[in-house]
């Protein structure tokens, strides 16, 4: 057994992780036999019964969703710890690409909390309508969660079990700073013109929350979340680093940095999620479902004061750009 | 969300039942406080050995010989000091002094005090000593354990040590270093090397050992391998060996622990578990779920809060009686130390998830059974 | 207005163990209409009233009420319809003994998002009408028979119900307290709600201020014998 499942912050990971999944794993199962026999205008018991245990699912879920949320930041605070053990690594970033699970694992991740996140404004949409129209629906997701979920757990172990404390990897520099003067920015973009993108995609999407267009909004947003990414990672970071060549997503977690970087993906993901998800929930509930524009406006807008700030406080300060 | 009829509901129930939920809160902290308090500690004894592994020589090289380890030739010194890359390269005399009646040892460390030392927690007390006055004579400064010990025994700031030829030899105590950084010294005695050589009857030309540096990471193989080409009796020991056997001194008594984590969450279920028909006056299930849900998070969270000040209390104001023993060892000199607080929000949320992900799982079902009770049934 | 159409309620359908409890039930109870369901117990009273509130399913058949079927109404809407139209006083009073007389009755108003002050607002009157005020901080526990009742009643008003259930309002009541009870019902009637009283007590029969009277057996409504 490799000694990183000594360290105090893997286990309980795996611990949180390994107790939700049997939370998991009995709601569905419980799910499986719900889709099967549901038929809501029975008034047999077996259906009463049914509507109930869909209770005991959506609690369940709701529970894992808090918990996955919760996680995720842990994941990432667990992860920057063992860069002490894992030989180069300076950060979370050496960890991760320490072998190839790494990166999945954190996709398939954040793509899981944006699911449930999604599952959870359709079950309020369908606990409020008087005959439950997106049973189906949400129980169809919910087992794709489920699948997700195993894949996910999965990962957890051989990921942890696979990193090596002997094998040195690279740290966040060499990941994520120019070799060789190649420009590690898709599209052969520059920094400028990425800039250009970032604040064009924000305006897109806020324009989108305020005007309701759920279409444009769900487009802008999912721009959004990949330019802000890279502005994030090439242009934003340095500022928050002061130090124009660290170019890193991951060490803004680090108390130095006064754990900003939770704030940044934090807001960042909040925002995009809501904006995404405005398309998909006004199909299901045939209107607008008006908090998402209201949270996708909040959040995208704090992200973007917030990254801005560190490069105008520095500005002020020094007198100089990087 | 829970508008203010609901939240004044809520802690209405919580102060209405208190004597029923102050009984899980009791023993929810008790546990979260024993966690947090192993938790605490563990993370100081992690933050102060790492304190002293930089402290450390990169490399510590000593001779073998039928695998016991024995003195080594003071020619290797300048050996060593001709590999390129190497920087301020030490001699080491010390040893362990036994005393028998007892079965206890301290550890005796010569210094060259004139010399740069590799170690920089000698370094401090070697800085904050004068020298003129301690190398006027033969003295020795020596560690809290070691000085609490000679009180016990009624040496009055001395210690007659013999050596191997049955001579003794009285050494007076010049000062004692302070309690913060006990960890690891608790046992020692710093004294002049030449003293220290006559104590063990050490040759004069021999040491115990060689530390040095290689400030350029890059260079460490190349340096092992030109090392074990200069002897074949050689062994080397590397910075980065210790710093891993230091880490992960977790482990705890986990079966009390579970114990009664057990007992807690079954006491729990219980209480939560009122018979009464929410339900029949215009309650929904998610309305009932909702009020559970809050009734466990409050407890758990209250909990939370008082083990972890209570452990805090314990271990940083109280210096952890009896658990600290667990974790240094007591076989040796009482160990008293005074740990430094290291308490971050990650340590915090680790006890948090570890404590409150499985009550919360645990009751969750339980919670969703009262729900959805049949109104008719909880009336009966 | 409440309209039962061919209501059957099975227990345990299937079954070695199947219980058919309610058959065939048609009925028709105007706004403002009071009701009494005479019946020995086991006649299946208590179940026609729980499926009127919506807190048990029928086998088949529906309930309407007001022009809106509550059978087959999810959980959360069936929950609305019992906090905003039904007032339901039990046998046994299912009260919290722990807590006082004022927060047992704004229990029932808790999901319903109001203020704090509406809340109080509503209690307090509801108590005044149900005679308890003088009582409202004092803990269910130390109260009597009776006022317990009266606990039950203004709880099942504070809601301002049309419709109120009573399952066997005066079964754990000695005879003053009965009468104290059907003098508050009278006042209800002249509110203009809608009452239905399951019992088997001669004295709601000997105030004669009832609309109707049906008799239940064996799970069949019949006329008076």
């Amino acid at each position: 057994m490799s000694e990183i499942f000594l360290s105090n912050e893997v286990l309980i990971y795996l611990l949180s992780e390994s107790v939700i999944y049997v939370l998991i794993l009995i709601a569905a199962l419980l799910s499986l036999q719900l889709i099967i026999k549901w038929d809501f205008g029975s008034y047999s018991e077996i259906q009463f019964t049914l509507e109930k245990r869909a209770y005991l699912v959506m609690t369940i879920i709701t529970f894992a969703f808090i918990v996955k949320i919760a996680t995720l930041p842990y994941f990432a605070y667990g992860i920057d710890k063992l860069s002490d053990l894992v030989p180069g690594a300076m950060c979370a970033s050496g960890v991760i690409g320490a072998n190839e699970y790494g990166y999945p694992l954190l996709g398939l991740k954040i793509a899981t909390v944006f699911i449930s996140g999604t599952w959870i404004i359709i079950n309020n949409l369908d606990l409020q309508s008087p005959n439950y129209p997106f049973f189906r629906i949400k129980t169809g997701l919910f087992l794709l969660i489920a699948i997700l979920i195993s894949i996910e757990l999965f990962l957890d172990f051989t990921y942890f079990g696979n990193i090596t404390t002997t094998k040195p990897v690279s740290c966040c520099s060499v990941t994520f700073g120019q070799q060789g003067g190649s420009n590690p920015l898709p599209f052969g973009l520059d920094t400028a013109k990425l800039l250009v993108l970032f604040y064009l995609f924000y305006f897109m999407t806020a324009i989108s929350a305020i005007g309701r267009y759920a279409a444009t909004g769900f487009v802008a947003n999912i721009l959004f979340l990949v330019t802000a990414y890279y502005a994030v990672v090439y242009f934003f970071g340095t500022y928050i680093y002061e130090l124009p060549t660290h170019k890193c997503p991951f060490c803004m977690l680090q108390k130095e940095y006064y754990y900003v970087g939770y704030l940044v993906w934090a807001s960042l993901f909040s925002g995009t999620f809501f904006g995404i998800n405005s398309l998909p929930l006004k199909w299901f509930a045939k209107k607008d479902v008006l908090y998402t524009y209201k949270f996708s406006l909040f959040f995208n807008t704090l992200f973007v004061l917030l990254v801005s700030a560190y490069v105008l406080v520095y500005y002020l300060k020094n007198g100089v750009w990087l | 969300m829970a508008n203010s009829t609901f939240l004044r509901f809520l802690l209405l129930l919580l102060y209405q039942y208190r004597s029923k939920h102050a009984g899980i809160a009791v023993i929810s902290s008790l546990i979260v406080a024993l966690l947090s308090a192993v938790l605490f500690i563990s993370q100081s004894i992690q933050a102060e050995t790492a304190l002293q592994l930089k402290a450390q020589p990169d490399f510590v090289v000593q001779r073998i010989r039928a695998g016991k380890r024995i003195d080594v030739p003071v020619e290797w010194l300048e050996e060593i000091q001709e590999i390129n890359g190497v920087s301020s390269v030490t001699p080491r005399v010390y040893g362990e002094y036994y005393f028998s009646p007892r079965e206890e040892h301290f550890l005796l460390f010569g210094v060259d005090f004139f010399d740069e030392q590799s170690s920089k927690a000698i370094e401090k007390i070697v800085q904050e000593t004068d020298l003129r006055k301690f190398l006027s004579k033969e003295q020795m400064i020596v560690g809290d354990g070691v000085k609490k010990f000679l009180q016990e025994h009624y040496y009055k700031g001395f210690y007659n040590f013999k050596n191997p030829d049955g001579e003794i030899i009285k050494v007076p105590v010049y000062s004692s270093f302070d309690k913060e950084t006990n960890i690891i010294s608790n046992d020692m005695i710093i004294m002049p090397m030449e003293l220290l050589r006559s104590i063990f009857a050490m040759d004069e030309e021999t040491l115990t050992d060689i530390a040095f540096n290689v400030p350029n990471e890059a260079e460490w193989d190349n340096v092992l391998t030109k090392l074990h080409l200069l002897h074949y009796d050689i062994r080397v020991i590397t910075k980065e060996e210790i710093t891993k056997s230091y880490h992960n001194l977790f482990n705890y008594k986990g079966g009390l622990f579970l114990a009664l984590y057990l007992i807690t969450i079954m006491t729990f279920i219980l209480i939560i578990y009122q018979r009464y028909a929410m339900v029949a006056v215009g309650w929904s299930i998610k309305d009932v779920l909702k009020l559970k849900f809050f009734e466990t998070s409050i407890i758990v969270l209250l909990s939370f809060i008082n083990g972890v000040i209570i452990a805090y209390c314990y271990v940083y104001l109280f210096d952890a009686p009896l658990l600290s023993n667990l974790f240094l060892g007591s076989e040796n000199l009482s160990n008293e130390v005074a740990f430094m607080p290291v308490v971050d929000f990650g340590l915090l949320g680790s006890i948090f998830l570890f404590f409150g992900i499985p009550f919360i799982a645990a009751v969750l079902i339980p919670v969703w059974k009262i729900a959805v009770t049949e109104p008719k049934e909880a009336m009966k | 207005m409440i309209r039962i159409k061919n209501l059957d309620k099975i227990f345990n359908p299937s079954t070695k163990k199947a219980a058919h409890v309610l058959k065939e039930i048609n009925l028709q109870i105007n706004k403002g209409e009071l009701v009494i369901l005479k019946g020995v117990s086991g006649s299946g009273k208590s179940t026609l009233l729980s499926i009127i509130s919506a807190m048990d399913k029928p086998t088949s058949g529906e309930v309407i009420v007001d022009g809106k079927a509550v059978s087959k109404l999810p959980d959360i809407h069936a929950s609305h319809f019992r906090a905003n139209s039904i007032g339901f006083i039990f046998q046994h009073f299912n009260l919290l003994d722990e807590l006082s007389v004022k927060d047992n009755i704004s229990i029932v108003l808790i999901p319903l998002g109001l203020s704090i002050k509406t809340v109080d607002e509503k209690v307090q009157k509801s108590m005044e009408l149900a005679n308890i005020s003088h009582k409202a901080d004092q803990q269910v526990k130390e109260l009597s028979g009776g006022e317990k009742q009266r606990c039950a009643i203004a709880r099942a008003l504070v809601n301002d119900p049309g419709i109120i259930l009573c399952d066997e309002p005066t079964a754990n009541l000695d005879r003053t307290n009965s009468l104290h009870f059907i003098e508050l019902v009278k006042t209800l009637q002249k509110m203009g709600k809608t009452i239905v009283i399951a019992t088997h007590d001669p004295l709601f029969e000997e105030a004669g201020f009832h609309d109707s009277i049906l008799h239940m057996s064996d799970g069949e409504l019949g006329e008076p014998k």
